[in-house]
């Protein structure tokens, strides 16, 4: 599979990186090489195995309930606020992102 | 005279205070880490033990840094414990300090730590495995007696390969990965590394066990792991995976047959196992942890935690800006590949097929477990290879699972156990494999296997 500019740029948006154009070159190429290996995949008999055979995640009752312990929690928002890089009033603080120019 | 830390954890606890033993890791961390660079945070002020446990750094600790060998979180720190922590902690341990790491566990050889790499202890020009190479090089230079790494596709296993300790990986399931920073969901799993197969045993039984926290974990009954590791290897199945080793060739193939000669003179019964399609493992493998890697890797995003970029104008540049500043060459080339197998158009070419080739692999592994109780195959193709030698070619990096990443994806526990010396006296490690919930007796076949050998009583001079 040949990943080019376009294509590493494609994908580059959907996962929200910044690359610039050497760095996208670069990526390409290497991705290339990775999925070119990986097309070997291509010539394996697969009729009667299915995608999602057994690999389903068990869910739990959808029940509300604490998962951290009540000290954890009283203290959790203060931490939560000295990791985050932008927090006023107990909100994290982000660009604006309606109306402006 | 013999160090305390020179001794396993399960022998060297009852003639020492707990003090004394967190006391004595502080040392021997602070004599050795400058060279080994094991530890990206040291706890100085840890609790007396009666186990002083390292945790590889993508491993929640309540006050204390995670970071995933990653900028883009180099000043978190965490609200809560994991879950491991939380038993260890109940169990009467200590956290003595966070270990080195690929980033986000994204490696083979702690290269891709955003902190610089850890060193090999037997020869400090060289790697020292990965993704939990801290792990790993902490317990071979004894800094710890024992330390927790995770594996998504061998990364406990290999480092301890390449570190000449044991290394260890459950069931997918045994252990919660709550608090364990995600990387592909339906691979991790949290695994033991320790200087002997007793010390991991007993480690294990410690984190072991249903939570429910994390909806993958198995309600099945924990063992006594310990149970059988002195109870031999006589009448005993296993199988050499052919299509892994065929075409293995010099130091690792002599080892490797001379380790089966050391079970097979123990009364085990070794013939030859088929699991065909073991070959494309590492190809499923960087198509499905790519996937979820890609998902859950997501949540970094520069909005609730780490790092933002400081040129970010509007809310895409938060995005996008944090993120390239952010993750490291490894981890963008992960994320990348992962989002293009997602992607409309490639999906059923390459997330569907990998799936199914998967499990093809999984009923592979089942039907060769109906003939024989363990697999056997080296843990790693190759010695601790120097550092640089590999980071400008992923593919060559990522071909250092080809032994470990089959497990993973088949949901079996493996554990690596020390095998020798190279000629130039790099370790060599044995790789056993066992069915689903199969660790107790995985221990056994280990345990014997080292009792017979000893090779773990050897330290590495560069301590």
């Amino acid at each position: 599979m040949k990943i080019d500019r376009a294509e590493a740029r494609r994908i580059a948006d959907l996962a929200h990186l910044e690359f610039d154009d050497a760095g996208l070159d670069r990526m390409a190429a290497e991705m290339t090489k990775i999925l070119t290996y990986i097309d070997q995949l291509r010539e394996v008999d697969v009729e009667g195995f299915e995608e999602r055979e057994r690999h389903v995640t068990p869910m739990r009752e959808d029940e509300p309930r604490p998962s951290v312990d009540r000290e954890v929690a009283l203290n959790a928002r203060e931490q939560v606020a000295r990791n985050a890089p932008a927090w006023r009033d107990g909100f994290f603080v982000v660009p604006k992102v309606i109306g402006g120019d | 005279m013999t160090d305390l830390l020179d001794l396993p954890w399960t022998e060297g606890r009852a003639d020492v205070s707990p003090r004394e033993y967190v006391d004595a890791c502080l040392r021997a961390i602070e004599a050795r880490d400058e060279k080994v660079h094991a530890f990206l945070h040291v706890n100085a002020d840890a609790d007396a033990a009666a186990l002083p446990i390292a945790i590889k750094d993508n491993i929640v600790a309540r006050n204390m840094p995670t970071t995933c060998g990653s900028q883009i979180l180099r000043d978190f720190v965490s609200p809560f414990d994991a879950t491991v922590v939380e038993r260890l902690r109940a169990s009467g341990a200590s956290i003595v300090g966070k270990t080195n790491l690929d980033e986000f566990a994204m490696g083979s050889s702690t290269e891709h730590s955003a902190f610089g790499p850890a060193r090999n202890p037997w020869d400090l020009s060289r790697v020292a495995g990965g993704s939990s190479g801290g792990s790993a090089a902490a317990v071979a230079a004894r800094m710890v007696p024992a330390a927790l790494g995770s594996e998504t596709g061998g990364s406990v296993r290999q480092p301890a390969a390449l570190c000449g300790v044991v290394g260890f990986k459950p069931t997918y399931g045994r252990v919660s990965r709550w608090g364990l920073v995600a990387f592909a969901s339906g691979l991790d799993q949290i695994g033991v590394v320790t200087k002997t197969v007793r010390d991991c045993a007993e480690v294990f039984g410690i984190i072991a066990g249903h939570d429910p926290r994390d909806s993958t974990s198995s309600t099945h009954d924990v063992d006594d792991y310990a149970a059988d590791v002195s109870a031999g290897v006589k009448g005993l199945r296993f199988g050499i995976v052919r299509e892994a080793v065929e075409q293995l060739g010099g130091e690792v193939r002599a080892n490797f047959d001379a380790a089966v000669d050391v079970l097979r003179r123990g009364g085990a019964i070794i013939e030859e196992a088929s699991v065909p399609s073991i070959g494309y493992a590492i190809a499923i493998y960087y198509i499905v942890a790519n996937a979820e890697a890609s998902a859950n890797l997501s949540r970094f995003d520069g909005v609730r935690y780490g790092h933002r970029s400081e040129r970010a104008r509007t809310l895409d540049e938060v995005y996008f800006d944090s993120r390239g500043e952010g993750f490291g060459a490894e981890v963008k080339r992960r994320i990348m590949l992962g989002t293009f197998a997602l992607s409309s158009g490639y999906y059923d070419a390459y997330y569907g097929r990998a799936q199914r080739v998967r499990a093809k692999l999984r009923h592979e592994f089942e039907e060769a477990f109906r003939s024989f109780d363990y697999l056997v195959t080296p843990t790693s193709p190759e010695a601790a290879f120097p550092i640089g030698a590999k980071t400008e070619d992923p593919l060559a990096m990522y071909l250092n699972d080809v032994f470990t990443a089959p497990a993973n994806l088949v949901g079996t526990p493996a554990i690596a156990v020390p095998s020798g010396f190279n000629a130039e006296g790099l370790p060599l490690s044995l790789q056993i494999m066992g069915p689903h919930f199969g660790e107790r007796a995985l221990f056994r076949a280990a345990g014997f296997f080292e009792n017979e050998t000893g090779y773990w009583k050897k330290a590495p001079l560069s301590t």
